[in-house]
């Protein structure tokens, strides 16, 4: 009896932590969504020209930090997403020892290995 | 739910322990991702790999199949990484007379433990026992919580051993070769073990691979000189391709040695293009797979007796990252008659940092 009572606990904790998962994960991509959203004006002028002005260093850098990060998610995407489901974002070093991981398993190439570290992290 | 208390209680005691592991493994991970104090991006060791608990009916008898395979990664320095899986099962099968599912005591075994040295952007050196890179399926979709689908293919014994693993040494790399693809690639020799269960052949090898990235298609070859028993040659090929327009994906496998030959194709379409319940539509993902085995000159146990082919299809839908639920249908065709094959699952990924994870930026 008392088994049984121990194993619903179990299986309602865990239906309540799939529930509270997936609401995260809701919360999550409405969260990102709203960050692409509020990035798309800055994405399309990338160096501030409407008027003319000239590109400062600062706005340079920043322009290739965000294609740097679009081309990390495209390789992202091409070589997770080759084997598995690509995973969400982990803390940094998490991220750091799975993608030294996937170097050796997987063997994707140090290039693409950096470049998903970025996207990943930053 | 009273077969499911009844089953539970049959079970032994082992069987109980990991059904429990199994539980704590899926209550484990979200917590451990509390925010942490430190912002270091030097990898720090994980606990990872997965826990699932798969159901299957084939010809009719029911197996309860409950699995928790841990990943242990340490990286050591810039260059260094030790990792090692482990595997705790069991089978939990009717025994008549007897009232609910019995099996005996939980299977352990160490799957491989090896050392990497990543010595320059081409090459990485591995030691110790490590997956055999015979064709994808045995080294990079093989966890629960990656596969397409639950059952393994009839072809997944030809060229990786007695137990999966090789036990030796092994080079190998991935690198831009081209703008256009990448090349990867894996030289290894495996020395005789007899002691179970780390057993494995005297074999050596290799697997190349292209990678064309704008068509997302790789495609490959494996190849094996067998060094012991009689000498054979064994050879295989692959392909994985992810059209670009379209949410699918389609891998497939061929392998031929003196024991048999055979290939297994699998398209996988994810439903996110339908214009109708779009979030869950993007959770779901349709996959089927067609196989067929040929025997060869000499006999095996590990593979299927006689000629056989297989068809399967099923739907996976993946609740969060990493948590999965799968069901498939398959109908099996040979001489010694034909069966329906029906599996059910849950499959999990964890993810336990072994220290300060860093902060999520």
């Amino acid at each position: 009896m008392r088994r049984n009572w121990f194993l619903l606990c179990c299986l309602g904790m865990t239906a309540l932590l799939v529930r509270s998962a997936i609401a995260q994960d809701q919360a999550k991509s409405q969260k990102s969504a709203n960050a692409s959203v509020a990035a798309l004006p800055a994405a399309a002028h990338p160096a501030g020209t409407h008027d003319g002005a000239v590109p400062s260093p600062d706005t340079d850098a920043a322009f290739k930090e965000r294609m740097a990060r679009l081309e990390g998610e495209k390789r992202f995407r091409t070589n997770c997403g080759r084997c598995h489901q690509p995973p969400h974002k982990f803390p940094p070093r998490v991220m750091a020892t799975a993608i030294r991981h996937m170097r050796v398993r997987a063997m994707i190439t140090d290039e693409d290995m950096r470049l998903i570290l970025k996207y990943l992290t930053e | 739910m009273t077969r499911w208390c009844l089953l539970l209680r049959s079970a032994d005691l082992g069987c109980r322990k990991l059904l429990v592991w199994t539980a704590f493994a899926f209550l484990l991970t979200p917590a451990t991702f509390a925010q942490a104090p430190v912002d270091d991006a030097s990898p720090v060791p994980l606990l990872t790999g997965s826990a699932g608990f798969i159901t299957g009916f084939t010809g009719g008898q029911p197996d309860l199949h409950p699995i928790v395979t841990p990943l242990v990664l340490v990286p050591i320095g810039q260059r260094w990484l030790f990792e090692t899986r482990a595997t705790f099962e069991n089978d939990l099968v009717e025994v008549p007379g007897r009232p609910g599912f019995h099996g005996g005591p939980v299977q352990k075994e160490v799957e491989y433990a090896q050392l990497d040295f990543i010595a320059n952007p081409y090459v990485t050196i591995t030691v110790g026992r490590f997956l055999t890179p015979f064709g994808i399926f045995n080294e990079r979709l093989y966890p629960v919580w990656i596969r397409n689908l639950q059952a393994d293919p009839l072809i997944l014994p030809i060229g990786i051993g007695p137990s999966n693993a090789s036990t030796g040494a092994m080079v190998r790399g991935g690198f831009r070769a081209h703008p256009e693809f990448n090349v990867n690639y894996t030289i290894y020799f495996s020395a005789l073990s007899t002691t179970t269960p780390v057993d494995s052949d005297r074999f050596a090898g290799g697997r190349a691979g292209v990678f064309v990235t704008r068509a997302r298609l790789e495609i490959g070859g494996s190849f094996q000189h067998l060094m012991q028993q009689e000498r054979s040659n064994l050879f295989g090929f692959h392909a994985i391709w992810q059209p670009v327009a379209l949410p699918l994906d389609i891998r497939a496998e061929y392998a031929h040695s003196k024991r048999g030959s055979g290939y297994w194709i699998e398209p996988a379409y994810k439903l996110s293009q339908l214009p109708f319940l779009r979030n869950e539509m993007r959770h779901t993902q349709l996959v089927a797979r067609y196989q067929q085995f040929f025997t060869g000159e000499l006999p095996s146990d590990a593979l299927p007796p006689v000629n056989t082919k297989e068809f399967e299809a099923g739907l996976n839908y993946y609740f969060i990252d990493g948590l999965k639920a799968s069901g498939n249908y398959g109908r099996q065709f040979s001489s010694l008659g034909n069966l329906n094959v029906w599996s059910m699952g849950l499959t999990y990924r964890f993810v336990v940092p072994l220290g300060h994870a860093g902060e999520a930026r």
